[in-house]
């Protein structure tokens, strides 16, 4: 099998197994990584939390068919339900996987200024992005059901049907994950292709960016904010008929059933929406790269990537002193301009976004102002910690490891300089925007008295979290890297899981309850204030002694062979 | 003055610069030579600070630099061998930020950086990406970068690479300039023409050791050949060049 494997391999044009193994490992951002970072290493914990995703669906299966004394309607709406968060999460993590791999399947400047001078036809080049890229897909689309995707087609389809009826839920559900997968990949290409098509090249890349992020958002906010639907009622229901027609995951659940064979009938046009849109993207996607890379690829030599600016000013806002204001500005421009900052960064702020708008979409909907929830409080410190976190796990991003030089001859101050400029940083752009979004929100509570105490408090957890962030940080932003690479991807994403969401609840029980009477919430305000002071001048102290920490790219290491040493014996 | 007062740096235990020694004085260009891999640049980034050297000493105005770092690097300006820069700034944010981080008065330094921008002739793309800058452009901005605050000591790694001919010949000017007016300027290039015209006084590296230390006349005269190249050529080249020629054509035609 594998000898077989590596013959059909083998036959393979070599200037195609050469692209595709450069592409399949380009895919993901190089740029973004560590210089030590292991790709393929990184790619494997990734895979590594997906199969854990996917063992906690598969261990709801055994709970949905151990469940003898549940009635039919019970059973029915757990499997709807399960069904479609399935392929909810499938369409979600395919969807961050187009954000995070954008642009990859097109021609870049890079690939033409390298490839056009070779004897490599650009119907090649297009062969081997589109095999990498659909390898990697494939990748996430297994790892992903590895467990669920027979898990669930058995449970569902031994109830339905024995062993038959188990092998067409198993054909139903991988045909349905892979078409999910397809059609949100291909809809990003699709749009991808047409914008490169019609713009100017410098316009495309300029709107390429907003595009990023607005599918981003797209993505999170459609998972976080659809409603599930697990019963024929609320299938049926006229104010839900919008929501079925407009959502992809409402077509391709009703494709699962369709091919499963238990679809209601008066679902049948949900199926066929998702064999249209199927067939429509996948023809879309396919003539906008033929297109592309027939059109753009000499468009992409003769137009420039940037014309001169004829706008500007040398005038700057102030952050505190020159250094301040130059890291600060060095910070924010990075964080904008910067495509694998502003998507890192998107990322938590969509989650921020997502939790504010998930957990509070029902309080929102009232019109009348409602008493101050726990639901808020909890929200609200959630959002506050995943915006620090974020930015602060952004911050270890590095832009440009061989241009750190400049900052390290012209370090004139003390570190401790460097690591409040830091600190301010990181007050503008994670605590204040988090802060605000939550007094935003607070005007549908009342009364005033309890909110303004709530954001009193929100704030000077916001400094504790700052200040717990800047523990051992003696860097300037984005000019080290957390070695992405040899992280534990799976610990980090579980830990921030599993310690951010008790802490927000039990921080927000203790708050509620210290709301009620003045004496305890001034105890509880001066205990956090004690603390935000406390951390605040730990890290100074830290900060008078530590040695700013640049990563740069290794010296070079002579290696010898040690051959200049061996003498020949002679015989 | 600068000195080097038995520098060595070892990688691995290997030395890429061999107990070198030399002086660079106010009012003079300094040409620093050698073949690639001689240890040039290596000398330049312990200069700079950038790397820690394994014995020796580096001393300016007579005080090693180590001994107030922060100080030196208030009067150094450095123009490194390879363009790095942060791509995403654009010319005048990248020159804006260096003097903030070098704490330059805001309204001198912004006239500091037009002068600069429009005499190098990049005033009309100040406000572009770095990322679309030509290698030329790339080059001007970092000298600008090292001249802004109007330092003592200038070390110049190669910086004619990309530069047309114009702006070479202004920057040939200008390096004279500077020297003429009490900058120790330290210049390292493989242009031997240019090092020839602009340089008093040569130091030369051949496999991390130093094997000239003198002025070019002196060394003409010492050596008895009439150019720096053939100067160079005898110091620190090995191979015979005509050979290494033919073997190339012959390797490729073959």
């Amino acid at each position: 099998m594998h000898n077989a494997l590596r013959e059909l391999i083998g036959r393979l044009p070599l200037q195609f197994r050469i692209l595709y193994r450069q592409f399949l490992l380009r895919v993901v951002d190089l740029e973004a990584l560590s210089i030590q970072a292991d790709v393929v290493g990184f790619l494997g914990q990734f895979a590594g939390v997906l199969i854990m995703v996917s063992m906690i669906y598969a261990f709801r299966a055994f709970i949905y068919v151990w469940d003898p004394t549940a009635p039919a309607a019970t059973l029915l709406s757990s499997a709807w339900s399960a069904e479609q968060s399935l392929i909810a999460t499938m369409m979600l993590v395919i969807g961050l996987f187009a954000v995070i791999s954008w642009d990859a399947t097109f021609p870049d400047r890079r690939d033409v200024m390298v490839l056009s001078p070779l004897p490599v036809t650009a119907r090649t080049v297009l062969a081997a992005k589109v095999a990498a890229s659909a390898a990697l897909l494939g990748l996430a689309v297994l790892a992903l059901n590895i467990a669920s995707g027979i898990a669930w087609p058995l449970v569902l389809g031994i109830t339905k049907g024995g062993i038959l009826g188990a092998l067409q839920s198993c054909a139903a559900y991988w045909f349905t994950m892979i078409a999910a997968s397809a059609f949100l990949y291909c809809s990003v290409l699709t749009i991808q292709g047409f914008t490169a098509l019609l713009l100017p090249r410098r316009i495309f890349l300029r709107l390429s960016a907003v595009l990023q992020l607005a599918a981003f958002a797209l993505f999170l906010g459609m998972y976080f904010l659809q409603p599930s639907l697990t019963t024929p009622a609320a299938m049926a229901a006229p104010e839900n008929q919008w929501l079925l027609a407009c959502s992809p995951s409402f077509w391709f659940f009703a494709l699962f059933n369709q091919l499963n064979g238990s679809l209601p009938s008066e679902l049948a046009w949900l199926a066929w929406r998702a064999w249209i849109g199927l067939g429509a993207v996948v023809c879309g996607a396919a003539a906008s790269l033929l297109l592309c890379y027939l059109r753009t690829m000499k468009r992409t030599v003769e137009e420039p990537d940037l014309m001169p600016g004829v706008r500007g000013s040398h005038w700057t806002p102030c952050f505190g002193s020159p250094l301040q204001t130059a890291i600060v500005l060095f910070s924010v421009r990075t964080l904008m301009r910067s495509r694998q900052h502003r998507v890192a960064y998107a990322f938590y702020l969509a989650l921020v976004f997502a939790i504010a708008l998930s957990w509070l979409s029902s309080e929102l909907s009232s019109t009348a102002p409602a008493p101050l929830p726990m639901d808020f409080i909890v929200s609200t410190f959630l959002m506050m910690s995943f915006a620090v976190a974020g930015l602060r796990s952004v911050f270890s991003l590095p832009i440009s490891l061989t241009a750190n030089w400049v900052l390290r001859t012209t370090q004139l101050c003390s570190s401790e300089k460097y690591i409040d400029a830091t600190r301010r940083a990181l007050l503008f752009f994670a605590v204040v925007p988090a802060w605000l979004l939550s007094a935003l929100l607070s005007l549908a509570f009342r009364p005033f008295g309890l909110v303004a105490a709530h954001l009193a408090v929100l704030a000077l957890v916001g400094c504790i979290l700052a200040e717990l962030a800047l523990i051992g940080f003696y860097k300037v932003p984005f000019t080290c890297s957390y070695l992405p690479g040899k992280a534990n991807a799976q610990v980090v994403f579980w830990g921030f899981l599993i310690v951010f969401a008790p802490l927000a609840l039990v921080g927000a029980e203790i708050e509620q309850g210290a709301l009620g009477p003045p004496a305890r919430f001034i105890c509880m305000l001066t205990v956090l204030a004690t603390s935000a002071v406390g951390l605040w001048a730990f890290n100074r102290h830290q900060a008078q002694s530590a040695i700013l920490y640049f990563e740069e790219l290794p010296e070079e290491i002579i290696t010898t062979l040690g051959l200049m040493s061996y003498q020949p014996s002679r015989k | 003055m600068l000195e080097l007062q038995n520098v060595s740096k070892h990688f691995s235990g290997i030395p890429a610069v061999d107990d070198v020694s030399f002086s660079a004085r106010p009012g003079e260009v300094t040409g620093y030579l050698g073949p690639n891999g001689s240890g040039k640049s290596t000398t330049m980034k312990m200069i700079t600070g950038l790397i820690e050297m394994t014995s020796g000493q580096i001393l300016f105005r007579g005080k090693p630099i180590q001994e107030d770092l922060i100080a030196y690097k208030r009067r150094m300006g450095y123009v490194p061998e390879e363009p790095y820069l942060y791509n995403h700034l654009s010319g005048a944010e990248y020159l804006t930020m260096i003097a903030q981080l070098r704490g330059l008065p805001a309204k001198q330094s912004s006239d500091c950086i037009d002068g600069l921008l429009r005499l190098l002739s990049l005033y009309d793309d100040r406000h572009a990406s770095i990322s679309g800058y030509s290698k030329g452009m790339r080059q001007k901005v970092l000298i600008a970068a090292a001249l802004q605050h109007n330092p003592e000591l200038i070390l110049l790694d190669e910086p004619f690479s990309g530069l047309d001919v114009g702006s070479a010949l202004v920057l040939r000017s200008l390096i004279q300039e500077l020297a003429a007016r009490g900058k120790v300027v330290l210049f390292s290039s493989h242009e031997l023409d240019t090092v020839e015209r602009v340089c008093s006084h040569i130091v030369i590296l051949h496999r991390g050791k130093l094997v000239a230390d003198d002025s070019i006349e002196r060394l003409r005269a010492l050596m008895e050949l009439p150019t720096l190249e053939a100067i160079f050529s005898q110091l620190a080249v090995e191979q015979d060049t005509d050979s290494m020629a033919r073997q190339i054509a012959d390797l490729i035609h073959a």
